[in-house]
């Protein structure tokens, strides 16, 4: 089963070509993320498929319907996507970053309904912010600043996430608080969840799927420990590493590495 | 907490509201104590209580309030469409292109600059200024780099606009005699001088249905405020909806200009304050904004009228003098 795929995509902006006929099938319940150098068109690939840029070609199915055929308030309703760097106003608390979630599924006369209220309570709860729910924005840490912010995908309700470089910023406890969180989503309640990560490392041990892109192109996609590989690392980012097994033996881990000189 | 301090800023508004409106229909060359005014609202008053209050002082606070509410919606739709919280319909040019299409109009229709528009005149005026402020509006919007509107840019747009109207505005004045000088000088101002019922009947329900068709809207209000891309992904069509509030601000600024000229700053100050005291949810602050724009309105007229009788200076220059320096207040505060 597939949640996303995407066939013969391209995309440009204006002449330069970011994603070049792309054919990509992203998998049902399952944590994918996707790695690669800077401008290899990681983020213009979810932002496509978030509906921020159009594609000059090419076609993309959320499960198994073609966007182009579908409302803009519906498709939100099957996949949520936090952009890097969100904003919001000064003076808005976590609820409510939160409950501007429930749009796309909101009536435009009317209030919050007992159900929306129930998943707003739920996605503060799961990230883990009840303590912090009526606490402002600004003042909370990078860390739970980033967390609100999935609570707000989360009350989308939708069985698909996106999240570009949700951990950008972030030191590396931030950095598992907002993984973890993500991961147990994942399990419990069976969410896609699609990642543009640059931490390698974080990366292996996180994914089911990763996707190896440069210049717009696939350059691996399957189970870490099978394409995160010497030679792949090499062609995408343009560096050797020496890569080891963790020590639970399922997923690699990069110990160092060094840029390819000449 | 929060709903408790949203309960005492309403009562304070509430009772500064009333304050104003028993100020603006008691103080006068013609003084009318609180208890004559609900007297002669309910028939008693004498025959001079009534002409002032239900010919003059009643229509003219009619028309002060739509023009407050007006303006400061409008402010607070650009400020929500900009991101940026310097924006107002004053500022980026639509009142002024509203100006000059009311002066323009006024000009070719009448000589006699003294009188009170014609019937006919008056209805066609908002309309007037309507179109000469969706001009500018539109113009500002395509240079201004349509899909993506750069709020630096808009602002820096509206700035060059906005002096070149009132350089048309001048000039038109300078081609004219002294009468034409003394009328134009309104727009250029702002003043509610000569509203009567006849302005009051058009000018109040215009304002009173944008108003409830902007606050129907306030859901996709607050998405604006998230980051664009935000926005999109939550489903909103983004310019189709940054057109329609751009138009419903134009509607609500040029029908004020038409009938009050270029009241400048409420529609800053007003937004501004509101989202100080509740917050940036448009639900709330929308409404409180109004209000805010009221009491200020009100205030502003009453000292106008009265301050330096019997002459009376452009509600639009008060404002301006005790708006400025709440202005810069707040511009030192800002971090």
């Amino acid at each position: 089963m597939e949640a996303i795929s995407v066939k013969n995509l391209s995309v440009a902006y204006e002449d330069n070509l970011i994603i070049d006929n792309m054919n990509l099938s992203i998998p049902k319940g399952e944590i994918s993320i996707i790695i690669g150098a800077n401008g290899c068109g990681k983020s213009t690939l979810l932002k496509t498929i978030g509906r921020i840029i159009k594609p000059k070609n090419g076609e993309i199915f959320i499960n198994d319907k073609n966007i182009k055929k579908l409302k803009e308030k519906h498709i939100a309703t099957q996949v949520a996507f936090l952009p890097q760097g969100p904003i919001c106003p000064n003076g808005i608390t976590v609820k409510e970053v939160v409950s501007y979630g429930r749009f796309p599924h909101q009536k435009m006369i009317g209030g919050l309904n007992s159900h929306d209220k129930e998943i707003i309570e739920w996605a503060i709860e799961e990230t883990g912010l009840k303590d912090f729910a009526d606490r402002e924005i600004e003042n909370l840490s990078g860390g739970q600043r980033q967390r609100a912010w999935i609570a707000m995908t989360l009350a989308q309700e939708t069985d698909i996430i996106m999240l570009d470089e949700p951990t950008t910023y972030l030191d590396m406890s931030y950095q598992l608080e907002v993984l973890e969180v993500l991961e147990k989503l994942n399990k419990k309640k069976n969410i896609t969840v699609v990642i543009v990560l640059h931490e390698l490392n974080n990366a292996c041990r996180f994914a089911s799927n990763i996707i190896g892109l440069k210049k717009g192109k696939i350059i691996c996609k399957g189970v870490p420990r099978d394409v995160i590989t010497e030679e792949n690392l090499r062609e995408i980012y343009g560096i050797d590493v020496k890569l080891q097994l963790s020590e639970n033996g399922e997923y690699p881990i990069c110990v160092e590495y060094e840029l390819i000189r000449g | 907490m929060k709903k408790r301090k949203l309960k005492i800023i309403s009562l304070i508004l509430i009772s500064l509201l009333l304050f104003s409106l028993i100020l603006y229909l008691s103080w006068g060359s013609f003084k009318i104590s609180p208890l004559d005014i609900i007297k002669t609202i309910l028939g008693e008053g004498t025959k001079l209580q009534k002409s002032a209050l239900l010919n003059i002082r009643v229509p003219r606070l009619l028309v002060g309030i739509s023009v407050g509410i007006a303006l400061s919606t409008a402010g607070a739709l650009l400020q929500t469409i900009t991101k940026n919280e310097l924006a107002d319909s004053g500022i980026v040019g639509i009142n002024a292109g509203a100006a000059v299409a009311a002066v323009v109009f006024i000009s070719l229709k009448t000589a006699d600059y003294y009188s009170e528009l014609g019937n006919i005149s008056i209805y066609v005026l908002p309309f007037m200024a309507i179109i000469g402020a969706g001009i500018s509006a539109a113009v500002i919007y395509f240079l201004s780099g349509r899909n993506r509107i750069r709020p630096q840019r808009l602002l820096l747009i509206g700035l060059g606009i906005n002096a070149g109207l009132n350089a048309f505005i001048t000039f038109f004045t300078f081609r004219g005699g002294v009468s034409d000088y003394n009328r134009v000088l309104v727009w250029i101002s702002g003043s509610l001088w000569g509203s009567g019922w006849s302005y009051a009947k058009i000018i109040t329900p215009i304002v009173v249905l944008m108003f409830i068709l902007v606050h129907i809207n306030y859901k996709k209000l607050d998405v604006l405020n998230l980051s664009d891309e935000h926005a999109v992904c939550l489903g909103l069509n983004l310019n189709k909806e940054r057109k329609k509030f751009l138009t419903y601000a134009v509607i609500l600024a040029g029908t004020a200009t038409a009938f009050a000229g270029n009241v400048s700053l409420i529609g800053l100050i007003s937004p501004h304050i509101a989202k100080k005291l509740v917050g940036p949810y448009h639900k709330n602050f929308l409404v409180i904004s109004a209000v805010i724009s009221t009491i200020i309105i009100l205030i502003a007229d009453a000292v106008s009228r009265n301050l330096f009788s019997p002459i009376e200076i452009p509600v639009g220059i008060t404002i301006s003098i005790l708006g400025v320096p709440y202005f810069i207040y707040l511009m030192i505060k800002e971090k």
